[in-house]
This record gives C-alpha cells, structure tokens and sequence, in this order.
C-alpha cells in the first residue's frame, strides 16, 4: 500500500519543481560534430543534475527536437527516469516554430498535472537552440514568438535561446526574448553551457518559489559570446 | 483524609434523596467501571423497602437521548462511545425504573444543562430533604457544597468509586480541583481551542472559587510547577509576558538607517589567519577546510579548534548592519545549545570586519533531510512521528530562547536550521537575525506572512509575522516537507496561495478540499487533535488564531503534550506513531484495525451512522477493484457489475447495433440484414411492392392504402348514377363472396344531392338514415306520449 503510494514520486514528493524544457534544432546542419557535442552536452548536463541534491530533487527536463517537423522525443521526467540519449541523425529542414509550439504545449500539459496532484514548480526554463534560420510555417513561427513573448512578460516563462555557429539567425531568436539578447554559443562549448545550465538549476531549486533568482551572468562568459 | 467515602445506602432512607447526574453514565474511566452496578446492589434493598429510588432527573435522561441519537442525527467521530455508552446507559434506566430501583420523572428539562436542573432541586427542596448528588463534574460539586453552607443543610455531592460509593473530597481539595480545572480551561481559552462551554466554565469558576475560598476559609490555590513560563493566575497578557532574561535585547527599538556596503577589503580564505576579537579574547587563528558556500558567506573549519567555525561574508553581505549585530551578539555572554550565537568578531590582517566565529553546529540541514520524503527515509529510516515532535520541541525551545532575548529569526526557512540524529535542531545564520532595529534582510516566500510584501530589509518583522514562519515550519516538520497553504488546482505561485488563507486539511465538522495528492491527508488525520486544531486556528482565515497566532511557548506546551500521548494508552492507532501512515486514522479506540485478506493493506472500520455499525470490507478499495476487470475494456469495475466477463458499456458495444434503417440501436440478434424488426422489409399485399414493416397499414404500402380509399370509378350508384363505393368496400364484399352493392341507399348512404330537384334529395335522407333522426322522433314520441297522459 505504502509502496504503491511512493512509486508516484510526482506526489511523494513535496519539492518544488523546475520544469526545464531543451527545444533543440536536429536539422540536416547540425550533423556531424554539432549534433555530437550537443548530445554529450546534454547528458553532462543529466549528470550534474544527479549529482546536486538540490537539482537532483527538483528538476524535470522534457526534450523537443525540430526538422522538418516537431517531435517530443523527452516528456518531462524527473532525473531518475530520464534516459540517456545516444544518438540523433539530423536531418531536413528548420521548422522552428513547430518545435516551440510543441514544447510549449508539453510544458501545459505537465503545468496541468502539477495543479491536478498540488505541486508547487518554479517559473518553468526554455532552452531553445538552432543552427539555423527557421523555415517552417511563417504563420506557426509568430504564433510561437507570440506565446513565448507574453509567457516572459507574465513571468511563466524564463526563455534561453542560444545560437549555435554564425549562420544561427540572431534576429528571430532575439524576438523571443525581448529583455534579454540571444546569446551565441562560443565555437562548439556545448558542454559549458550545459554545466552552466546545471548550476542555475541548483541555484533555483536552492531557492524557493517566488524568490526572484540571479542568475549567474559571470558564468556567460565561459561559453557565450557576448 | 482529604477524601471521605460515603456509603449512598444512607441516601435512600425516607426523607433523602440520591441524584445521579449524566456524566456518571457516561464516564468511560476504567477505574470506576462497574462502579454504577455496585451501587445498585448496595442500595437495591433499601430503596425497595423505603420506597425512595434514586432520582435521575428527567434533564438527565434527555440528555442521555441527545447523546443516543434519538434527538439528533448527527454523529461525529468522536461521539461514537458516547452513542454506545447513552445507550447501554438508557437500556439500563429503563430496566431500574422498571424494578422500582430509579425514577426518571423528577425536575423539568426546561433547564438548559443537567447540572441547571440539580441547582433547582437543591434550591427547592434543600430545606426539606438531606441529599446527595452523584456527579463528576466538580463546578456543581463546589455549588452544592457551597448551597450547604449557606442552607446550614446537609447536601453533598461527590463522585462514584468503582466499589459503588461516593468519594467526597474536603473542602480544601474540592477547591483544589476546582483551581485546576478553571486553569486548564483558561488554557484552552488562551490557545484558541476553548468551546463555547469552555468559556461558561470559565466564566463561572472565576466568580464562584473567591466565593468558595471565603466560605469555607481556604489556604488561597498557588499553581505547582507551572507548565510554562506564561500562565499564573487569570488571563496573562500575551507575550512578553516571561520575565526577561538578563542579557536581552532592547524590545522596540526602532528601525535603523538603510543598511550600506563596507569598504571593500581582502576577504580571507583557506590557510588565511584572522584575528578573532570577543569581550575576552583576542587572538588569531588560521581559517581550515571550507565547509560550505551559503548566500550570504563561506563557512570555514578553525585549524586547532574542533568546535568552532568561522562565517567569512561574501563582498555583498559584508555590510554595516551585520556589522553592527555582530558587535551587539558578542558583546554579550549568550550560550544555548543549538543555537549558533556569534561568539567572536572577524577581521582580516588589514583588521577589516570580515564575518563571525561560532559554535560549529552538527547535523544536516532540514532541507535535505526532514523536508524530502525520499532523503528522509534514507537518512533517518527508524524515526518515528514521535521523533518528529521531539525535533519540533528542541526547534521551539530555541526559538522561544531567542525570543524572550527580543532576537526575532527572520528568514526562518529549512536551510537555516540543522538537525542531527540525537533530533537536536541547530539554528544557524545569526548574521540574519533581527534584533535592537536592525532588520532581517532576507526572507523566503514559503515562510513570509502575508502582511509582509516582500521587502524584507526596508522594515522590521513584526512577532506576528515571525510566528507565521514557525507555525509554518512545525507543519513542515511533521508533514515532512509538504506546505499547509499548497493544493491542488492552482498554479502554484505560493505567495499568492498564503494570501489566500485557505487551509485544504479537514478539521471535524469543518471539511477540507483539494488536499494534495498522496499521503498528506493520512499524515494530517494521525495529528494530535489539539496540534490539528491550532494548526487550523492558525492557517485558516476564518480560524480563531490567524490574527493572533501561538506563541513558540504556547506551541511548546502542545507539543509536549502530543510526545505524552504518543507513549500513553490513549493513543489507540498503532500508526498514529508512523511518520507515513497509509490510511485515515480509527475513529475511536473500538474502530475495528485489521489487515486486507488480499494485500495485508492496514484498515480501519468505516462508521455507518445510519446501522450504528462498523464496516469491514474483507478487501481494501484497491483490491477490491483490482479484483475484477472488464476483459474487454480493462477498466477496474465491481464483479457484480460484469456480465460474460465485460462490463456493461464494452457488452452494450458488442451486441447492440444500429439498425440500417431507422438508426435504432438494436441487439444484434434481432437485426436482420442489419435492419431491426420494425423496418424489416415485407410485401405489400395489394401491390406486392416490398416496404418496410412501419410504412405498412394492414399489410398495404401507402399508395395501396390511398388507392383502396378512393371510390371505383367502375362502379356507379344505380339510383344516381354516381360511384358511390370505394375500392376497399368493394374488395370486403367479394372476400366474403357476397354480392356488391349497388347503390348509395344499398352502403346505408344517401344519394349525394342534385341541386336541380330539390324535393327529390329531401325524402331519400329520411329513408336512407333512420338511425340518424331516430332520438329526435323518439323525443317527441315521449313528449306527445307524456302529454297525452296529461290530457
């Protein structure tokens, strides 16, 4: 009885969420050592999340992957049942606002789960990453910066876009984030972006819901070009 | 002897009279058990031979009808004995009246309460009869014994031995009783968890013990070992009301100028030397391992000093405020156990204010250990609910130190305090603290009052505000982590959820909604019940407390007394000592707790108002339904409710279709060709056209039936030479191989009239259709009939 009840650690767990979602760009540009560096990224970034108590506790990271089209390929997930991933073949085209759209939708729906079992979550992370230039639907790109502009002005959102190489397109991602500029990955330091990702997510989760959370800009420069 | 035991024989001779009072029927004392059935058998002779039974007044026994149910429906958990009780007690009334051994019919029940009704049959009849009231409540004991007095009569009242006597307590200890009983009501009073008879109570002891005490000439009460430092004698002012310890701060200083940055300097780190400065001491040191990175500083081992630790503030925090209560804190010779006072400033080798040495607290922080079910588990596997309220204790110990110090907390959150495996909670972070107008700077949301607004160094917390997050932080304690205001349905923002002031847990008749998912709910039911009720008082907005919430000293006393309980015979749930029970707690010490015959899941009996009964599935819920499912949907349904193995909406899907025809669902086995009966496809009888069963009329599709309505032109009337017979007549005559009419006159019809031979049309009516003019010429038969009779 007992262990049934704690197998949900959704609701035996009291801890404050940070729901985390990585919007990543897996278009035919990003093959070869972008796609591999990003995987291996991301998994030093599950790795530092285990080893933080406090992250360890509170963060849930869902992965949405755009090409050609917009595939959830991570739901949210605490980090005892996230799964490695080995490997992406990029390929296709840049469907950008596809890829928002649909993390966004994911991130509702887990907001909804959360109210549903009374769980307290901190304003949710959107991490979005191209290589590229978005060339999906024109109407689903604004409908995405829309959604993502007013979720930032409201203060649901804290969105991170990240421009991988010099064709990444600076001025869509800028208008995603109207407060703070795009930041442009230094070469290919996927990985201390990931350990500084990790570490703002201790940070938050060290923190309680509602505290208004520094963020560790210093650490930009390690991997941003500024 | 203080207490004289009197044999009631004596009561029921002629000119006496015994009374028993309602609460000896429903004492459930164990040592006085049977103490009502040894009084019967003392006195049974008696009252026979002196025909004087013992008088049960008639307010006494509505009361026993209220507790029964009769006059009420409604039953809380508690009162379950209490049914059980009034009704063995009722059963048994009736049986002594019978027998002549008790009357019921003595004093009205106008009187609001039984002991009302007492104090008019003393006052009536106290010239008259010598009488002894059996009760336990010890206000009317001390208002009979002060009636006798003052009647100079012999009245008594006292309460009942498990021998069947009545024990009579002296004067001295009668008001003994009394004193304590008006403090313990006062208690309740003062910690908002006083019924409204509690507050009668009140009310009246303190008008009738001075009156009392100078009847009777008593030594005036003095309270032994008070149980906390807030109560001697009547209502004590709230707070502050402990006397001082030596060393306190200034209690309403005012708020101090804006807090500033000191002058940048070199801040020291591992292998550095400091010098450490206190009121005694002054000397250096050279800081060792760093132990840990806080918000606000670095916390370093002390080489040489195994017990010490030294805060080092990070450029930000190193400000003139800290500064300024550092000073302040060492300047004085404060030591507590888990409390992490600053025992000496720290400068660095410029001789620079750098941050504070202290006692090195042991233990982890509450946040990674208590407040995380999962590290909880890990960590302290064989803690108990007790072990809980001891860490809640050693936390209000030290709070209620620091607060008679004028020291508030502050940021009061779970990584400010330690615990380690002794339950020995350390108070860290004195930097923070507010004291003398220095205000805390920092704060944490989950802990903030709602009077608050968020910033935290531009004013100073109010107690009020302080005890918020200390009532905050025991929920958390004992809830392992989970927040009074969280629940579900939100969007999570706590801030505004504290302003909300809804509390989701339920509280007897008062229900809660939208309680977390999972366990919360069991660990909230297994709560000492005064600990749920001041923890609703407080949360709720509508609670008696949320304005002026408990004390550190009053949730002391509560505490201590729930860690009494866990350990005494009262507590009747064996997981009511769990940190995680798994299920409601019983309702009351005969709840039947037994084990699911499947999955050996704890149950309890569910209480049925209406039965007076418990209930005890053999299964619990998730068995029950796990037992059976629909084979073809899977969904988890009671066995009684599947047929064939499938569940009703899966079988109505399986053999029901639509008919083709009308969309009728329809069993399958009556459908044919995938039409139901009704639109099954027949021929016409006339015309042989296939047609659906429902567009017949008599065997006939509809053009048929419109055909055979229509008159044979073939045929004409021989009088008039019009047709005169429809097809259907005609077809009704030949099946019977009759002959055909041939006329209108022949079919009972009349001609239809020629417009050119008027006279002609006006005889065959009268011909054709007798029927028709029949009562009229029987009318005027009768009339013509009845006046040749007067003729």
């Amino acid at each position: 009885m007992a262990l049934k009840i704690g197998a949900d650690d959704l609701v035996e767990n009291p801890t404050p969420r940070v729901p985390v979602s990585l919007c990543i760009d897996t278009s035919g540009s990003m093959l070869g050592d972008k796609i591999r560096e990003l995987i291996d990224g991301v998994n030093l970034f599950y790795d530092a999340v285990d080893e933080d108590d406090d992250a360890h506790d509170a963060a849930e990271v869902s992965i949405v992957e755009f090409n050609s089209e917009a595939t959830l390929i991570q739901d949210y997930a605490s980090i005892e049942r996230l799964e490695r991933i080995e490997a992406i073949d990029p390929s296709g085209l840049t469907f950008l606002g596809e890829g928002v759209n649909l993390a966004l939708d994911t991130l509702e729906k887990r907001k909804s789960v959360y109210s549903g079992s009374g769980v307290l979550y901190y304003q949710p992370w959107l991490v979005l990453m191209t290589d590229g230039q978005p060339n999906g639907s024109p109407a689903e790109l604004e409908r995405a910066i829309q959604r993502v502009t007013e979720l930032v002005a409201a203060k649901k959102l804290t969105v991170f876009p990240i421009g991988i190489g010099g064709d990444a397109d600076m001025a869509v991602l800028a208008r995603f984030s109207p407060n703070r500029p795009p930041l442009r990955l230094q070469g290919l330091k996927f990985k201390e972006f990931f350990e500084w990702l990790s570490k703002s997510v201790s940070r938050v989760s060290r923190s309680t819901p509602g505290d208004t959370v520094k963020l560790d800009l210093e650490g930009l420069a390690g991997w941003a070009e500024l | 002897m203080s207490t004289t035991d009197l044999d009631p024989t004596e009561f029921v001779q002629s000119g006496r009279r015994l009374f028993i009072d309602t609460n000896i029927f429903m004492d459930n004392r164990s040592r006085w058990s049977g103490g009502l059935k040894r009084l019967f058998e003392r006195t049974a002779a008696t009252i026979v031979e002196q025909k004087n039974p013992i008088v049960v007044p008639t307010k006494v026994v509505r009361e026993l009808e209220k507790y029964a149910g009769k006059h009420s429906s409604r039953v809380a958990e508690e009162q379950v004995e209490a049914v059980r009780r009034s009704r063995v007690a009722l059963t048994f009334l009736e049986d002594a009246e019978a027998r002549g051994l008790v009357r019921t019919d003595l004093g009205d029940d106008s009187a609001r309460y039984a002991d009302d009704s007492f104090l008019k049959v003393v006052e009536w009849a106290g010239g008259r009869y010598e009488m002894c009231v059996i009760t336990d409540d010890i206000t009317l004991q001390l208002r009979i014994r002060l009636r006798s007095a003052q009647l100079a009569r012999r009245l008594t009242a006292g309460t009942l031995t498990s021998d069947g006597l009545v024990a009579i307590d002296d004067d001295q200890v009668l008001y003994g009783r009394g004193a304590r009983k008006l403090d313990a009501k006062q208690q309740k009073v003062d910690d908002g968890t006083a019924t409204f008879a509690d507050r009668q109570d009140v009310e009246e002891l303190t008008a009738l013990l001075p009156e009392f005490q100078a009847t009777f000439s008593l030594k005036p009460w003095t309270k032994q070992a008070p149980r906390a430092a807030s109560t001697s004698g009547g209502p004590p002012p709230r707070r502050a009301s402990a006397p001082q310890p030596e060393h306190a701060f200034s209690a309403n200083s005012p708020l101090r100028e804006p807090d500033q940055l000191l002058p940048q300097t070199a801040l020291p780190g591992e292998g550095d030397e400091v010098q450490v400065d206190s009121a005694r001491n002054h000397s250096r040191v050279t800081l060792g391992k760093l132990l840990g990175e806080g918000g606000e500083g670095r916390v370093y081992e002390v080489l040489g000093q195994p017990n010490r630790v030294i805060k080092v503030l990070d450029a930000e925090h190193r400000t003139e405020h800290r500064q300024a209560k550092i000073k302040l804190l060492t300047s004085r010779p404060l030591i507590a156990k888990g409390i992490g006072f600053p025992v000496a400033t720290i400068s660095n080798t410029d001789g620079a204010f750098v941050g504070y040495s202290m006692p090195r607290a042991s233990g982890k922080e509450l946040q990674a250990t208590v407040m995380r079910p999962a590290r909880f588990r890990a960590t302290y596997p064989d803690w108990t609910k007790g072990d809980l309220v001891d860490v809640c204790i050693s936390f209000l110990e030290k709070v209620s130190y620091l607060h008679s110090l004028n020291i508030l907390l502050g940021d009061i959150n779970p990584k400010n305090l330690m615990v380690n495996a002794n339950k020995d909670v350390w108070i860290i972070d004195a930097d923070s603290w507010q004291l003398e107008g220095y205000p805390c700077p920092v704060g944490t949301p989950m802990f903030t009052a709602p009077t608050m607004n968020g910033e935290y160094a531009d004013r100073l917390r109010t107690p009020e505000e302080e005890l918020f997050a200390v009532a905050v932080m025991l929920f958390m304690i004992l809830i392992t982590g989970q927040h009074p205001y969280n629940r579900a349905g939100t969007d999570g923002d706590i801030t505004r959820l504290i302003e909300e002031k809804i509390f989701p847990y339920q509280l007897g008749e008062r229900k809660g909604a939208d309680q977390p998912e999972g366990q919360w709910k069991y660990m909230w039911s297994h709560l000492h019940p005064r600990v749920k009720t001041m923890f609703w008082h407080t949360f709720h907005g509508d609670g008696d407390r949320y304005d002026k919430r408990p004390t550190a000293d009053d949730w002391l006393r509560i505490f201590q007394e729930y860690k009494r309980y866990l350990t005494s015979p009262e507590n009747f749930d064996p997981q009511s000592d769990d940190v995680y029970p798994t299920r409601l707690k019983a309702m009351a010490p005969d709840t039947p707790i037994y084990a699911c015959a499947q999955c050996g899941a704890s149950m309890i009996g569910r209480w049925q108002k209406d039965k007076g009964t418990y209930w005890t599935p053999k299964l619990c819920d998730d068995c029950r339904q796990n037992q059976s499912k629909c084979s073809e949907c899977g969904k988890h349904k009671p066995a009684e409710s599947l047929k064939d193995g499938r569940c009703w909406e899966c079988n109505r899907k399986l053999n029901y279709a639509a008919c083709s025809n009308c969309g009728k669902e329809t069993p399958k086995k009556y459908l044919i060709d995938g039409r139901c009966s009704n639109c099954q496809l027949v021929a016409c009888k006339d015309c042989g056209t296939l047609t659906a069963k429902t567009a017949l009329t008599y065997g006939r599709c509809a053009d048929c039936v419109k055909k055979a309505a229509e008159l044979d032109p073939t045929r004409l009337c021989i009088d008039c030479r019009q047709p005169f017979i429809t097809r259907d007549h005609v077809g009704w005559f030949q099946s019977k191989y009759l002959d055909v009419p041939r006329s209108h006159t022949a079919i009972k019809q009349s001609c239809p009239p020629r417009p050119a031979t008027a006279q002609a049309t006006a005889r065959p009516p009268r011909a054709a259709t007798p029927a028709s003019t029949t009562p009229v010429a029987e009318k005027s038969l009768w009339t013509r009939l009845a006046d040749w009779f007067k003729s």
